[in-house]
């Protein structure tokens, strides 16, 4: 595994972060930024508002105009604004970010969002966008415009309704942060098994270790006593991997129910990472998967890497 | 597996045209029609219900909806396609046209900073006065104009209000709800005072006239039903000032920053003096002459004027009216028409009537009920104008005074209050993000029962003089 080339090049990663509000969405823009930043990774920060019915969209619309003869922002903008000015105290050492100004009237509409204009020129690898609708299918349809390659998504009160929806439906990783504390100290957890995901997201774990600092363990877990040699190869080449990159691993092999073994043992002082399920679309939808489970059971931030 | 995900992500998205659809060939296939209604009548109750789903969950966009209504009609509802390409056009979808119309053309003027300090001028600084000044400008202005022109030109003074009110303007919850909703319901309450207030108005006359149920003229209907307006007003006001206390009693700051701002819009140029010199004209019309050309008619004399003048572009005109609303009226319209015809709306009336007669053993009062009952709920689902497209044929089915019950159930269909969806003016200020569903709740309650007493009043003191 060593030898192999990476699956993928951390200087082309696009990373989204979805925001709701000033209130509620702090945690989760800190989180992204820092992730973007030490990944290096350009970073877009989209806000998803409600939909007014399409009945009175011509009465929406005409307010709308309106409203902006009265310099007053198109709903949802005050939101990128601010994420603006988060990012730039986030990385005050970004002199090109600081430079940058909102102008509410730099915006245009594209592709069925709003998109806010940025100096690109100037070096600026952020984009706002503001998108109308159903969360996961404004989310999944700003992905595949844009091609990011990892989610970050804030914790939601009604997580078990979204988990299923946004783990099947959106086409990149995705990165949960439930119950997220940026003051905590966390570990991280990889959840390793014969999986073809498991590769790559022990490639995210090492990353991440090595930009963060965290300390890293690995969790394997089986239904019986025994492990098999596809469970322990996994293991080994996981503890291979980090080895190679000088990242120091604690090793633990559990029995049990998978899911339950991993949220009892992540606790709350765990940031967790694993791959995305290789079941077949329908059968995650009618029986679920780990990670949908796992995401619907657990309290703490969850990396789920496709 | 890429491609599975995808067609799973599209059934979900997709799921109530599909439920619809099913809905649809199970009673097309394995439900026979009842004795009393003939396949035509059946297959047309099919059409309409299938199209209730969609436009309640919108899983397709409205002018699909639209289209579905057409070519349905023509395969399994027994009508020839130039049938149902003859109702599609009347006068109420000229309205509903040529008002979204006038409405771009008018907003494009900038008339709303005269109409904010002439607001100011009478209300003062007080907060109270400010809200009962908001309800009943958006009233009385929306009952001529409808109430999608009056909220578009409102919400920016209020709006600005709050601005300049705090700079914390989201911890203001109280003021905010209390002006936004002064303008939402202010404009639903007034929107059934004249003809012009609403495009459901103009599908009721539509469907009297096309019925041969009898008619009303601009005054005559005017007479009815704008006692009622103006009970509601100071009643509306005092509702939502007690449901949303404002937490400011005086606005000096944010009126004297409000009238520092609309003053630099200067004195009134030509153009705008002529623009409100050809709505003039369009209201004059309307109120004189709609007996006799329609209402439709007027007003796109009046848009034709607008854009002779140079005073909106069509481009503008184009890009400000959702057309798919328009094509969707015009197949909502032809279907209530074949439901008319089929034999549908009759026999839906008849089964609404004897489902309740023995709770409501009185005929009159009973099809009363039905009449508010049946658009009242429809309205906080759907649209306004679309519950009475549907339920109006039937209302007219069932027996008794058309006029009257028709009006009931109109203005019943101005209920809307517990749901961002029915009115226009509702979905306007909850798509400003400034307030949540919940206070649609809070406050819509109190105002159904204040409406439903208001009618009842008008109903059996006021119409029996009348007529």
């Amino acid at each position: 595994m060593t030898k192999k080339k990476p699956l993928f090049d951390p200087k082309s990663l696009k990373f989204l972060t979805a925001v709701s509000s000033v209130e509620y969405s702090k945690p989760t823009l800190k989180m992204g930024a820092l992730i973007a930043s030490v990944f290096d990774a350009s970073h877009g920060v989209v806000y998803v508002g409600e939909r007014a019915s399409e009945f009175h969209g011509s009465s929406v619309n005409l307010t709308r105009t309106n409203l902006d003869n009265w310099n007053i922002i198109h709903p949802g903008l005050e939101v990128l604004e601010w994420a603006l000015q988060e990012l730039k105290k986030l990385s005050p050492e970004n002199n090109e970010l600081a430079k940058i100004q909102f102008n509410p009237d730099h915006v245009y509409e594209e592709d069925g969002r709003v998109r806010v204009m940025l100096p690109e020129e100037k070096g600026c690898r952020i984009e706002l966008v503001l998108r109308e609708g159903e969360l996961v299918d404004q989310l999944r349809k700003e992905i595949q415009l844009e091609n990011y390659d990892l989610a970050i998504i804030g914790g939601s009160q009604n997580k078990r309704h979204l988990a299923h929806s946004l783990i099947q439906y959106l086409p990149s990783s995705i990165f949960i942060l439930q119950k997220f504390n940026p003051r905590k100290k966390y570990k991280l957890l990889l959840l390793v098994d014969d999986s073809i995901a498991t590769n790559k997201s022990v490639e995210w774990g090492a990353l991440i270790a090595e930009k963060l600092g965290w300390p890293v363990r690995t969790l394997t877990v089986s239904k019986t006593k025994r492990f098999g040699a596809g469970y322990q190869g996994a293991a080994d080449k996981a503890k291979a991997y980090f080895d190679s990159r000088g990242i120091e691993v604690e090793q633990f092999f559990l029995t049990g129910d998978p899911v339950r073994t991993f949220v009892d043992f992540a606790g709350d002082n765990h940031f967790v990472i694993m791959g995305a399920s290789t079941l077949n679309p329908v059968k995650q939808l009618l029986f679920g998967s780990k990670p949908i489970k796992t995401l619907e059971q657990s309290d703490v931030p969850i990396l789920i890497v496709r | 597996m890429h491609i599975s995900a995808d067609m799973l992500f599209w059934v979900q998205q997709k799921r109530w045209l599909l439920v619809a659809l099913v809905v649809g060939a199970i009673l097309y296939f394995f439900v026979p029609h009842p004795q009393s209604l003939g396949p035509d009548g059946y297959h047309i109750l099919i059409i309409i219900l299938m199209t209730l789903i969609l436009i309640l969950k919108e899983p397709i966009p409205l002018p699909a909806i639209a289209l579905q209504l057409i070519f349905w009609q023509v395969m399994i509802g027994g009508s020839t396609a130039n049938e149902v390409g003859g109702y599609f056009m009347n006068d109420a979808v000229f309205f509903i046209m040529g008002s979204l119309m006038l409405a771009v053309a008018i907003v494009s003027q900038g008339l709303d900073k005269r109409l904010a300090l002439g607001i100011i001028h009478l209300t003062g600084n007080k907060s109270w006065r400010i809200v009962a000044g908001f309800t009943a400008i958006s009233a009385i202005l929306s009952s001529f104009v409808g109430p999608h022109m009056v909220t578009a030109m409102m919400l920016p003074v209020a709006l600005t209000l709050i601005r300049y009110t705090s700079d914390k303007g989201r911890s203001n919850t109280g003021l905010i709800a209390a002006l936004l909703f002064s303008i939402a319901y202010g404009a639903t309450i007034g929107s059934i005072g004249t003809p012009s207030g609403g495009g459901r108005n103009v599908i009721m006359m539509n469907y009297w006239a096309e019925f041969g149920s009898g008619s009303l003229s601009y005054i005559e209907w005017m007479k009815m039903v704008y006692p009622m307006v103006l009970i509601e007003i100071p009643i509306t006001t005092f509702i939502i000032l007690k449901t949303f206390p404002p937490e400011w009693q005086n606005l000096d700051t944010a009126v004297r920053r409000l009238s520092v701002e609309v003053a630099h819009a200067g004195k009134m140029s030509a153009k705008e003096i002529f623009s409100l010199f050809l709505f003039a004209g369009v209201l004059y019309g309307w109120i004189v002459l709609s007996e006799d050309y329609g209402l439709g008619s007027i007003a796109l004399i009046g848009i034709f004027l607008f854009m002779a003048f140079g005073l909106v572009s069509w481009k503008d005109l184009s890009r400000g009216v959702n057309w798919g609303v328009i094509l969707l009226f015009g197949a909502t319209i032809s279907i209530g028409v074949q439901m008319k015809n089929t034999g549908g709306a009759a026999w839906l009336a008849e089964g609404s009537v004897n489902l309740l007669q023995n709770l409501i053993p009185n005929i009159d009062a009973l099809r009363a009920v039905v009449s508010v009952a049946l658009s009242g709920v429809l309205s906080n689902l759907l649209s306004s104008s679309a519950t009475v497209a549907v339920v109006g044929p039937v209302v007219l089915n069932l027996g008794g005074d058309p006029i009257l019950l028709g009006l009931a159930s109109v203005i019943s269909s101005a209920f809307g209050y517990f749901t961002a969806v029915a009115a226009p003016a509702c979905t306007i200020i909850y798509s400003s993000g400034l307030v949540k569903a919940p206070d649609f709740l809070r406050a819509g309650w109190k105002m159904a029962i204040m409406s439903v007493i208001s009618l009842a009043l008008v109903a059996l003191v006021w119409w029996p003089l009348l007529r």
